[in-house]
């Protein structure tokens, strides 16, 4: 897998362990799972609606 | 642990795009797009005083170094019909952030703050601050969809912009120790905190259609460097404190990918800061270094999961096992860290131990593997070969930053990738600054005498009689001191009194290094 750079299938992904829950300063973090529901079709579908020669079109002038 | 505390700061240039033409001036474009945005407390930034052409080093270059095209660019701009500062569009907001265009990109910096996860919210808040000026500017030219914005760093044709660090040092720290300490940390640090891009930039491979984790690698050319648009470095030796630099230095990184994910960037300034707080200013140093450095980064980039050995002088490591080498020199130390502090290095040791056992199991925080599971599963679908176009321009959606449109906002939006921040807080986050140090008492002061102030930079502010007010960091400060002195500067009469009331907050950082 990526051995030379190129894009192949993950397995499943895992469940995502804590996350701070709150970002209150200082605050001690409360661990959060976050509630997946596979993104899917959407996606999939947000996906094909991409022109593919967007990026071949995208030009910015260099920045810092 | 030394109780000095590290004042943060992220800034974002944002690539921009108009939809509807064929081809769109990217200075035009960005000054409207930040003009758009009404809510600001100031137009004029206090650019007197500020040299980005000193060297931390001890000495001022001559010109920063632009290439080729980007010089051909800069004389074509001097011949428009606008002064240096509408170019700028300088926007101080009442956040205690800056919005303005920089170098043809529209940026938002955040205000200063010496928490990360409060840094994480108002940049987020900056995030909504662009698509509220997106909307805008869209109803002035009459067509929704008009514009999309990017919170990338490249356009994948040679081009990149930044996401640069702040962290405000004691001056006693030399320079070189910095980056002594540092440079197999920010190197190693690639593997998590990469964004992922599709395609090869380095002069000696551009074209190459390949993944790689980092965005920025690819344009890191020099160990150490003042330049920030060509040749740039690893650690950037600009020296511009931004405070007052008989105690101050300002370490600027510019190395680092602008991230969609919260938890890169929330540990991406959490594990920069602990090893500067919890290792550079107690004294300690690395027992090693990487033989070629800027190779190394674009071996990280370009390892993916199966990261290479990295030559050290006297070993070869992955970039995981630098990491887990400076984790261990934290976790060894007798350090009192806060809950905050605590959450970062257990977050950085859990995700070392993740990538070793199956690294698609961060895919829910990693932006580089959570795109590159997106892609695989498109490209599997659409049969594509691992060369098609269609795959760069998904990366490039990926960091779209319409919530209707981006690809990473349909992960987070279905829990796929973690959110840190809670909407109401970064809702009052677009337009409240921090509750602790200089941008609350930056901001009252603009507020109290809105017709009285001319410019203001981070640290000073300028009136209409000529005096300038000279902030100190209010670094020890406690968010009710700062409320106190918030009222007093709200009863103040002229902007003369300023100066009295802020006079006992004057500071030098206390700073002492055991040796």
């Amino acid at each position: 897998m990526f051995h030379d750079g190129s894009v192949v299938l993950f397995p499943e992904r895992k469940t995502a362990p804590g996350s701070p829950g709150r970002e209150t300063q200082k605050d001690a973090p409360v661990p959060k799972r976050p509630e997946t529901k596979k993104s899917g079709d959407r996606l999939m579908d947000r996906m094909k609606k991409v022109d593919p020669n967007q990026s071949e079109r995208y030009r910015q002038r260099t920045g810092e | 642990m030394t109780d000095f505390p590290i004042v943060m700061g992220i800034e974002t240039e944002y690539g921009i795009v108009r939809n509807d033409l064929q081809e769109s001036d990217p200075v035009i474009e960005s000054m409207e797009l930040v003009r758009s945005y009404q809510s600001a407390d100031l137009t004029g930034w206090l650019y007197q005083g500020e040299d980005p052409s000193l060297d931390a080093r001890g000495f001022r270059v001559d010109n920063l170094a632009q290439d080729e095209e980007e010089k051909a660019f800069t004389r074509s701009d001097y011949k428009r019909f606008f002064s240096f500062h509408e170019m700028k569009s300088d926007r101080i907001l009442s956040n205690g952030g800056r919005f303005y265009n920089d170098h043809t990109h529209p940026e938002f910096s955040t205000p200063e703050s010496s928490s990360v996860m409060e840094l994480l919210r108002y940049d987020r808040a900056g995030l909504e601050i662009l698509l509220l000026a997106k909307k805008e500017r869209e109803r002035s030219l009459g067509k929704e969809g008009g514009l999309s914005l990017y919170r990338n760093n490249t356009d994948y044709h040679g081009h990149s912009y930044g996401c640069h660090e702040n962290y405000l040092l004691p001056r006693a720290i030399p320079f070189d120790r910095i980056v002594t300490c540092c440079v197999p940390f920010l190197v190693a640090r690639t593997v998590l905190l990469g964004a992922g891009k599709y395609g090869y930039e380095s002069s000696e491979k551009r074209g190459y259609v390949r993944y790689q984790a980092s965005q920025r690698a690819d344009f890191i050319e020099t160990l150490v460097s003042v330049d920030t648009m060509h040749c740039r470095p690893l650690v950037n030796s600009r020296d511009e404190p931004h405070a007052d630099r008989n105690h101050f230095r300002r370490l600027h990184l510019i190395l680092g990918d602008a991230n969609m994910s919260e938890w890169q960037t929330a540990m991406k300034l959490g594990m920069t800061k602990l090893v500067l707080k919890g290792l550079l200013l107690e004294g300690w140093s690395p027992d090693i270094a990487l033989e070629d450095p800027v190779e190394s980064i674009r071996q990280v980039s370009k390892g993916l999961r199966d990261q290479p050995l990295l030559r050290l002088r006297d070993r070869q490591w992955t970039a995981l096992d630098i990491l887990e080498y400076y984790s261990d020199a934290l976790e060894k130390r007798d350090l009192n860290l806060d809950p905050e502090e605590r959450w970062i290095l257990s977050g950085w040791r859990e995700a070392i131990d993740q990538f070793r056992k199956e690294p698609s199991s961060l895919s829910d925080r990693i932006d580089w593997i959570a795109k590159a599971e997106m892609l695989s599963r498109f490209r599997e679908e659409e049969s594509l070969a691992p060369d098609d176009p269609w795959l760069q321009s998904l990366d490039l959606e990926y960091h779209n930053i319409d919530p209707d449109q981006g690809l990473f906002h349909a992960l987070e939006e279905s829990g796929e990738m973690l959110r840190l921040t809670g909407e109401e807080s970064v809702r009052e986050a677009i337009t409240h600054p921090p509750g602790q140090g200089r941008p609350p008492v930056r901001h009252a002061i603009i507020r109290r005498f809105p017709d009285d102030v001319v410019e203001a930079g981070w640290e000073k502010i300028r009136f209409r009689s000529g005096e300038v007010v000279v902030l100190p960091l209010f670094q020890s400060c406690r968010e009710e001191e700062i409320a106190r002195l918030i009222e007093r500067i709200g009863g103040l009469s002229t902007p003369h009194e300023i100066v009295e009331v802020i006079r006992p907050y004057t500071e030098g950082t206390n700073f002492q290094q055991e040796r």
